[in-house]
């Protein structure tokens, strides 16, 4: 991973990829990259969600920007109706709150994830690895073809991980 | 959007001329260096322009400040400043910097918030003289982290609960050091109309 250029989302915009690819977000704060991958067709659809809930008339122009409307873009955008959603998994990253001892707290991230968690549940999809909350902002980078994932924060280790298996990857023989 | 015409448009830049002047002299009074402004940048965005805003490298390392204001012009105030200009206030103010994230204590925090609040205070009170507005600000709350995730969480709370973002930016620069600030007003754009007709425009 790192040398194969990356697909990145940004605020409020959603990317794909099949077969190959790498796809990832950069600098989520209190935004939250959500990724949503079907092991059947190895492909992976990606939205920087900013918001819990759509303003009236908004999301229309911008689906990926609203938890509420960005699950079922993806959807959409991997050609899974609602009653199969569960073969898919579910990737989540960021939600922090990296201003602390806000006076007027609106807990945007924590609302972000709430939001996010309750979705996939009714839609029983699996969420395979999370990298949430907390008061740091993060990037990512998420391999399509090896199911390896990658997460920066500032001041601490980089995370990788190998999902492979729990994303139902079949290993090719080197 | 609302869309702003050129003469709104040349009259918020003044406004952040104004606002960010008042600032600007009391830093320097602070810290006995002279500051200037760069000429103020209004930005009205749908959040396709959002992640376009971010003028500094998006992972690199800066310490922000935001406060509310409540009053006849409610909105958001904010300050950006890149580590690196950071350390340039710290050795200023207090004579020592952070050797890194690590070492960022509650003093370097609050020499930051308190040059927010004084930068901040001078802004809306410059403000407040030129339109009669009654202007308050909340104390700042602190962060440091990679720039595009300070400035989007900043943005997506300023955007809650409107439909459309409107910021004015203002760069301020030292020629006697490296240093480079950048203060961001986010007003609701629902209370405009009530700047523009205090300035009969």
């Amino acid at each position: 991973m790192g040398k194969a250029e990356v697909k990145l989302a940004g605020m409020g915009e959603i990317v794909f990829a099949r077969g190959a690819g790498v796809i990832g977000c950069i600098g989520l704060g209190s935004c939250v990259g959500t990724v949503l991958f079907d092991p059947r067709v190895q492909a992976a659809a990606l939205a920087h969600v900013m918001l819990p809930e759509a303003q009236e008339g908004d999301a229309a122009v911008q689906p990926g920007k609203y938890a509420t409307t960005a699950l079922p873009a993806l959807l959409r955008m991997l050609d899974t109706p609602p009653a199969f959603a569960s073969r898919l998994k579910a990737i989540l990253i960021g939600g922090g709150e990296l201003f602390q001892n806000r006076s007027q707290a609106l807990r945007i991230g924590e609302r972000n994830v709430e939001t996010l968690q309750r979705l996939l549940r009714e839609a029983r999809i699996e969420i395979v690895f999370e990298h949430i909350r907390g008061s740091s902002g993060r990037s990512f980078e998420f391999d399509v073809a090896t199911g390896q994932i990658r997460v920066r924060a500032m001041g601490s280790n980089c995370v990788e991980k190998d999902l492979s298996a729990v994303l139902g990857i079949l290993r090719r023989a080197a | 959007m609302t869309t702003l015409n050129e003469l709104r448009t040349d009259a918020l830049r003044e406004i952040g001329n104004i606002g960010l002047g008042g600032a600007v002299t009391a830093l320097s009074d602070l810290t006995g260096v002279l500051f200037t402004l760069e000429a103020p940048q209004i930005h009205q965005m749908d959040t396709h322009t959002l992640s376009e805003m971010c003028w500094m490298a998006p992972e690199s390392l800066v310490v922000g400040t935001v406060s509310r204001v409540n009053g006849d012009w409610p909105g958001e105030g904010a300050f950006l400043f890149p580590w690196e200009s950071a350390c340039v206030l710290w050795q200023i103010l207090v004579q020592m910097q952070p050797s890194g994230l690590d070492d960022l204590n509650e003093l370097y925090q609050s020499v930051i918030n308190e040059v927010s609040n004084i930068m901040l205070g001078n802004y809306l009170q410059a403000i407040s003289q030129m339109t009669g507005f009654t202007l308050h600000m909340e104390p700042p709350a602190f962060a440091a982290d990679m720039a595009m995730a300070v400035l989007s969480s900043i943005l997506v709370e300023a955007l809650y609960g409107q439909r459309e973002l409107l910021a004015i930016e203002t760069a301020f620069k030292t020629p006697e050091h490296e240093f480079k600030g950048y203060f961001l007003y986010l007003p609701e754009t629902g209370n405009l109309e009530k700047l523009f007709g205090v300035l009969g425009i």
